[in-house]
């Protein structure tokens, strides 16, 4: 078995296939969660009728989604309109092919895992926006329009802030960067604590890729009706649901990687303090989304040009700076 | 209020709020407790002490209808077995209850307190005929169906213009003001 | 003409036809509403947008146009007490008072100081309701049916709730009352309301401090500070009331200068007003008076007189009420503004219907700002102005 690991190829099929599932499995309880916590935030119950404690409630959402209709405008792109909900998917999922879980449960150690990761992401926009414009909707085509224009804004604020971690690491491999944290302490905390502030930027640009609140400018319901997903339906829709759970799921398993120090922990096997970590910054993202209002998409791109940007390019040479002067001191 | 203390004391007010008692419940499993004015859009007819119709067909109600969902065939007076006293009797009373909007109105009016409103919230039907009341089914809600508080009568004394003036104690202590 | 040149530019007149806008045709048409999630019912504005800018708004009311007046004239005035109550349905206490307030001065009824007093506890009461579902629809609109604005939302209509159960225990129903009638009250306060009453607002008021908390944050006051101003000029000229007249700068208050009920009783009533007249201004303007109707409700509810609830003969016929001809008109003030009841009597063989019932409703008035407002703000900008109006369109349309 271990031989067999060995081969890349192999390796590769087995934990993709492995991490698909998982994924998909985590995906959907999520929502579950996120449901029932919002429920219980506002003081409601939350889904409760489907099997103990509506635990069963994504199947059945599943199955209802498979059941609806399936539509497609008359006036629609019907090729790109049926290509978009696969590619948002298919994009959300394989940044999953980095993230590391253990040193072993890994689906490709790339030596560039940051750039896949960031290629990934940046790409996220593209099924958005081919979507949008292929319904031939006017909602969404100013979500479109809103999609395109906040995705490759706060791309710029998350390339840079992902340096951080890079510059103190001094690697690119996501797995190198945890063994390194490993050794000399998590980024979070480490000086000269440009990593902190690095996190709540990335955290926040993730935040805006994967549309959440206070974010979800593109899929502003009161305004746009339901943004770009206004034509879709069934499980088309379903399909872009899933994916912007995916996106946050991993968004908050890649932040507890690079910067909380991922399978690091006492006692407990990796794994174990790899999830709780991710699952206590699902849990926070959540929070966020029930707790806050929207800004408008002026005031989004301000918050990225003006606040964010010129910060994370303060954040480089201070961090540069810091980790040559540390070198030379003989401690990194 | 800067960003940080503002996006704290958010999150402390979403926190406590998730702690709270849920305010909903899980409804067909679980019913609140109505009010005991509460009425509901269904109606019952009810028979006197000697087991006789109470309703006279005097139409009342059918006129005060502002819906005009109610219509009552009437048969002329005729001797009560009971009493022996001429009196009228409703051939046919039939509520539309698709149209009903809950006014109560038809309470008011009523003169002999034949008809009165139930409280039982639910009544779905499958076909636009479960929601017509025809007479059998207004005098089967009396047995079968919990009845409103309120009648004629009790809403004629309610509004007594003279009330409070000749017998002060006469209102009931239901109708006091705490 | 870019954008920024377009929004910048001195506000054409509202009413100018489009050609005279965009000359090459190169604006794009977007219908907001009927069928969307934020226009509060059924209303349509045609938005003619550069980018997301409005350059035009063209309203469109009269989805939900039921009749309602041509159908008074063919009531008697006993039974158009509960077909009012659907105008309004935010607050129909107050458009159950407004029939008949007309109707009682048409007809001459004195109206027995209980009941009086009642009818200013219950519209003070329903003014909290009301505020409340606005102040939750208004955080919805900003924050996203799947957002922060929704727990605001449930927050608001868990306390609403509250208020709802207190007009269950009075009159049996939630919503659509018919306790009011011509002449007094049809209903009488039940054993312990009054403690519910003070329990139930008590725990309102505590309430609010956490949504005021939660919607002071710098987000909220981004999307409204600015936003949608409207100045006194405007307001006076397009004849708003109420809490949009006074957010903006105009000191009026119905239930101050021309009081009804026993208003004039009550002596210390807060009246807020901001001069701001922006989408900010309008929120704190309706939060004062939400605390204030909460003082005074806890205050009118120790002091009911003891008596009869109804002046003249309770509803026993439907033809019992004959008016002689004549006109009257009866405003009162209700959460949104002047809710205006003019009433002319035919008197002789049509003494017992209206010949004419106009109801003017403060919604409407509110809504003739689009637009003057919505021109040179973006869409979200659009949601959160015409959320912060408050319109309902039931009345609306009537």
């Amino acid at each position: 078995m271990s031989e067999l690991m060995l081969n890349p190829w192999i390796r590769a099929l087995f934990w993709g296939l492995v991490m698909i599932t998982g994924v998909m499995t985590v995906t959907a309880w999520s929502t579950w969660f996120e449901r029932k916590f919002a429920g219980r935030m506002q003081s409601r119950m939350g889904p409760t009728l489907v099997g103990p404690l509506g635990l069963l409630q994504p199947i059945a959402d599943a199955c209802k989604l498979l059941q609806k209709e399936d539509l497609v405008p008359d006036s629609a792109d019907r090729a790109l309109f049926n290509l978009a909900p696969v590619l948002t998917v298919g994009f959300a999922m394989g940044v999953a092919a980095v993230v590391p879980f253990t040193p072993t449960m890994l689906a490709a150690d790339l030596d560039v895992g940051v750039l896949w990761l960031l290629a990934l992401s940046g790409l996220m926009v593209f099924p958005t926006w081919m979507g949008s414009w292929a319904s031939n909707n006017k909602y969404s085509l100013i979500a479109a329009m809103r999609a395109v224009a906040q995705g490759i804004s706060y791309e710029v604020p998350m390339v840079l802030a992902i340096m951080v971690p890079v510059i103190m690491t001094g690697t690119l491999s996501l797995s190198d960067m945890v063994a390194d944290q490993q050794k000399n302490g998590w980024l979070i905390y480490r000086l000269p604590l440009t990593g902190l502030i690095a996190f709540v930027i990335f955290f926040l640009a993730s935040l805006a890729e994967a549309n959440r609140i206070p974010f979800d400018i593109p899929e502003a319901e009161s305004e746009l009706v339901a943004g770009p997903t206004t034509e879709y339906t069934g499980m088309k829709f379903g399909l872009f649901y899933m994916a912007e759970y995916i996106h946050t799921l991993l968004s908050s398993a890649i932040c507890a990687a690079v910067f909380f120090g991922g399978w690091d922990g006492p006692i407990a096997p990796g794994l174990h303090w790899m999830l709780l970590k991710s699952v206590i910054l699902f849990v926070f993202l959540t929070w966020v989304r029930w707790s806050f209002l929207r800004l408008r998409s002026d005031q989004l791109m301000n918050l990225c040009w003006k606040y964010a940007v010129p910060a994370t390019l303060a954040l480089i040479p201070v961090t540069a700076f810091y980790t040559v002067y540390a070198a030379g001191k003989g401690g990194v | 209020m800067g960003w940080f203390d503002a996006t704290f004391k958010t999150f402390g007010i979403t926190l406590k709020n998730l702690f709270r008692k849920p305010s909903t419940v899980e409804f067909p499993a679980v019913q609140r407790e109505r009010a005991e004015r509460y009425r509901a859009a269904s109606f019952a007819l009810l028979h006197d002490e000697n087991g006789e119709e109470k309703c006279i067909g005097c139409k009342f109600c059918e006129w005060i209808c502002p819906s005009q969902i109610i219509a009552i065939t009437a048969t002329p007076k005729r001797e009560s077995p009971f009493t022996g006293k001429k009196r009228g009797y409703a051939e046919d009373f039939t509520i539309n209850l698709q149209a009903c909007i809950v006014c109560e109105l038809c309470i008011q009016v009523c003169p002999e307190d034949a008809i009165v409103m139930t409280r039982d919230t639910e009544q779905p039907g499958f076909s636009r005929e479960d929601l017509v009341l025809t007479m059998d089914k207004l005098y089967a809600n009396e047995k079968t169906t919990r009845l409103s508080w309120h009648t004629g009568a009790g809403l004629m004394e309610m509004q007594n213009p003279q009330r409070g003036q000749e017998k002060p104690a006469a209102a009931g202590a239901e109708d006091k003001p705490a | 003409m870019t954008a920024i040149a377009r929004a910048r530019a001195p506000r054409p007149d509202p009413f100018l036809d489009i050609d005279s806008y965009d000359p090459e045709a190169d604006l794009m048409v977007m219908n907001l509403g009927p069928q969307h999630p934020s226009t509060h019912g059924v209303f349509r504005v045609l938005l003619y947008l550069d980018g997301e800018i409005i350059i035009k708004a063209v309203p469109y009311p009269g989805y939900l146009h039921r009749g309602v007046e041509k159908l008074c004239e063919k009531l008697t005035y006993a039974q158009i007490t509960p077909i009012v109550d659907k105008n309004d349905y935010v607050a129909p206490m107050l458009n159950e008072q407004a029939v008949n307030m007309a109707f009682e001065k048409m007809l001459g009824v004195e109206v027995p100081p209980r009941a009086l007093h009642m009818r200013t506890l219950l519209a003070e009461i329903q003014r909290v309701a009301s505020h409340l579902l606005w102040l939750g629809t208004f955080a919805m609109d900003l924050g996203g049916a799947l957002g922060g604005g929704t727990s605001v939302f449930m927050y608001c209509f868990r306390e609403r709730e509250a208020i709802l159960d207190l007009f269950e225990k009075l009159t049996g129903c939630r919503f659509h009352y018919n306790t009011h009638t011509v002449g007094g009250q049809r209903h009488d306060i039940p054993a312990g309301w009054a403690a519910e009453v003070h329990r139930v607002l008590g725990a309102i008021s505590d309430r609010i401090d956490e949504y005021e908390a939660m919607l002071s944050h710098p987000i909220f006051l981004k999307r409204t500070k600015g936003v949608g101003v409207i100045d006194a000029q405007l307001a006076l000229e397009l004849g708003l009331t109420g809490p949009l007249l006074r957010a903006s700068g105009v000191d009026h208050d119905l239930r101050r200068d021309a009081p009804y009920h026993i208003y004039d009783q009550i002596k210390d009533l807060k009246v807020a007003v901001e001069s701001d007249g922006d989408c900010l201004a309008r929120y704190k303007v309706r939060v004062v008076e939400l605390r204030e109707s909460i003082r005074i409700s806890r205050l009118l509810v120790d002091n009911v007189p003891e008596g009869p609830i109804c002046g003249g003969r309770p509803i026993k016929q439907p033809g019992q009420f004959k008016a002689k001809a004549g006109q009257v008109y009866v405003g009162i003030e209700t959460p949104r503004g002047e809710l205006g009841t003019y009433l002319i009597a035919g008197g002789g063989k049509m003494g017992d219907t209206p010949y004419r019932l106009k109801i003017r409703p403060p919604s409407l008035h509110a809504l003739a700002v689009v637009p003057y407002v919505f021109p040179g703000h973006s869409v979200s900008d659009a949601v959160a102005i015409l959320g912060s109006l408050d319109p309902i369109m039931g009345e609306v349309d009537r």
